[in-house]
């Protein structure tokens, strides 16, 4: 048992040396946004896993090229957009996204009235489906940036994007949003 | 941050990703393996439930507040609004001249309209085109540039958003709403003011598109599909 986590740079360090566990813990860490992001992609929970999973063993082998001491989460995340890619040729049901039902508030703010809430609730499927209905290119880069809370460099990378790609693709989208959704 | 962006944070909050799953006995697995190619697997996922259940929460009619929104399609503005404006039943063509041939509707209307394969009479007005589909049922257009079109939707009206053609569109059921229609430059015909049932309103090219009457929105969408 690893006594307490270690930090990144160490993980990785020692998944270079062919650590397993090491490597385990990272697949841990990241599981989350990997899957997340590949299902932003292929927009189908199966394929996505695949393309999660494929995105970590592929990383693993991969790992003599990365460079100690980079953020390791952008640098997955690539492989695995790649991975996701792949997948889009297969003829496998796509899933719009969908929102939950109920929102939390943040502590502190006052409970909205049950109208208030419903109203909330359109609005927010309306921009939903306003983003939706973006071009792919469009799409993607406002899903990382909001929907996953990726850096604008994150984003880039995981795209396979220059960040001022990022920057200028983001702001068309956003205007391209405010055009249906004032 | 601009209110937009945070309105994008706040729903990416909220979109139901499916159940995140446990990747690392299956990569630990495949790291003592040889490459191999093509690998896959099933998965039962609970997603499909909770798109039904998400559907179920949104079908309530929503808000008695009087804030509310704008939505733009094109040349249409739909606002939502606690308390409906007077307006009265009047035809779907109301304001516009006709019965008349395609190629005078579209001297009088200035564009070239997309049609569905059969169509009935056609009406029209400066930037503005209308023809019955069949009986009660009204597809109207006009060019998004030079016409302007509102529609003002009561607390018991349900706004949906759909996907017509690949463009954005709204769904629009329940009780009647207002629409005001009048051409930009307002020439020669009066602004008019009526109470409208369903209504599929989108935007294809120049032109924004509204199929209106009693109709399913399944239907509606189907006869969507065949305009252009």
């Amino acid at each position: 048992m690893v006594g307490r986590p270690l930090e990144e740079t160490e993980l990785v360090e020692r998944a270079k040396r062919g650590d397993h566990r090491a490597y385990g813990e990272l697949v841990h860490a990241y599981q989350g946004i990997a899957f997340r992001t590949a299902y932003l992609v292929v927009r189908n929970a199966a394929e996505a896993e695949d393309a999660a999973q494929e995105g970590f063993v592929k990383a693993f082998r991969a790992l003599g090229r990365f460079r100690t001491g980079e953020p390791f989460r952008p640098w997955l995340l690539k492989i695995v957009v790649n991975e996701a890619r792949n997948r889009l040729r297969s003829s496998a049901r796509r899933d719009a996204l969908a929102l939950r039902a109920t929102a939390e508030r943040p502590s502190g703010e006052a409970a909205p009235s049950p109208e208030a809430a419903l109203l909330d609730a359109e609005r927010r499927e309306l921009l939903l489906a306003a983003v939706e209905a973006l071009p792919e290119p469009m799409r993607l880069v406002i899903s990382c940036r909001y929907f996953l809370d990726l850096s604008e460099e994150e984003t880039a990378s995981a795209l396979g994007l220059r960040r001022g790609t990022v920057k200028s693709r983001t702001s068309r989208a956003l205007e391209r949003l405010r055009e249906i959704y004032a | 941050m601009p209110e937009l962006e945070l309105e994008l944070r706040e729903v990416g909050r909220l979109v139901a990703f499916p159940p995140e799953p446990d990747l690392v006995p299956a990569v630990r697995d495949r790291l003592v393996e040889r490459p191999v190619f093509g690998r896959r697997r099933l998965l039962l996922v609970a997603f499909a439930a909770l798109a039904v259940a998400v559907a179920a929460a949104f079908s309530v009619p929503p808000a008695r507040t009087a804030i509310l929104r704008f939505f733009h399609i094109g040349g249409e503005t739909v606002e939502r609004v606690e308390k409906l404006p007077p307006a009265e039943r009047r035809s779907p063509v109301a304001g516009l001249a006709g019965p008349m041939s395609l190629s005078e509707a579209r001297d009088r209307a200035g564009f070239e309209p997309l049609l569905p394969p059969r169509h009935g009479r056609i009406y029209a007005a400066d930037g503005i085109l209308a023809t019955y589909l069949r009986p009660r049922v009204v597809l109207s257009e006009f060019r998004a540039d030079i016409s302007l079109s509102k529609k003002v939707a009561g607390p018991d009206t349900r706004i949906q958003p759909v996907t017509v053609n690949g463009h954005f569109g709204l769904w629009m059921q329940g009780a009647p709403h207002v629409i005001t229609y009048f051409d930009s430059q307002a020439r020669g015909h009066d602004k008019v003011v009526r109470l409208a049932g369903n209504v599929l309103v989108w935007s294809q090219g120049s032109l924004t598109l509204r199929l209106e009457g009693p109709v399913t929105r399944g239907e509606a969408l189907r006869v969507a599909k065949t305009v252009g």
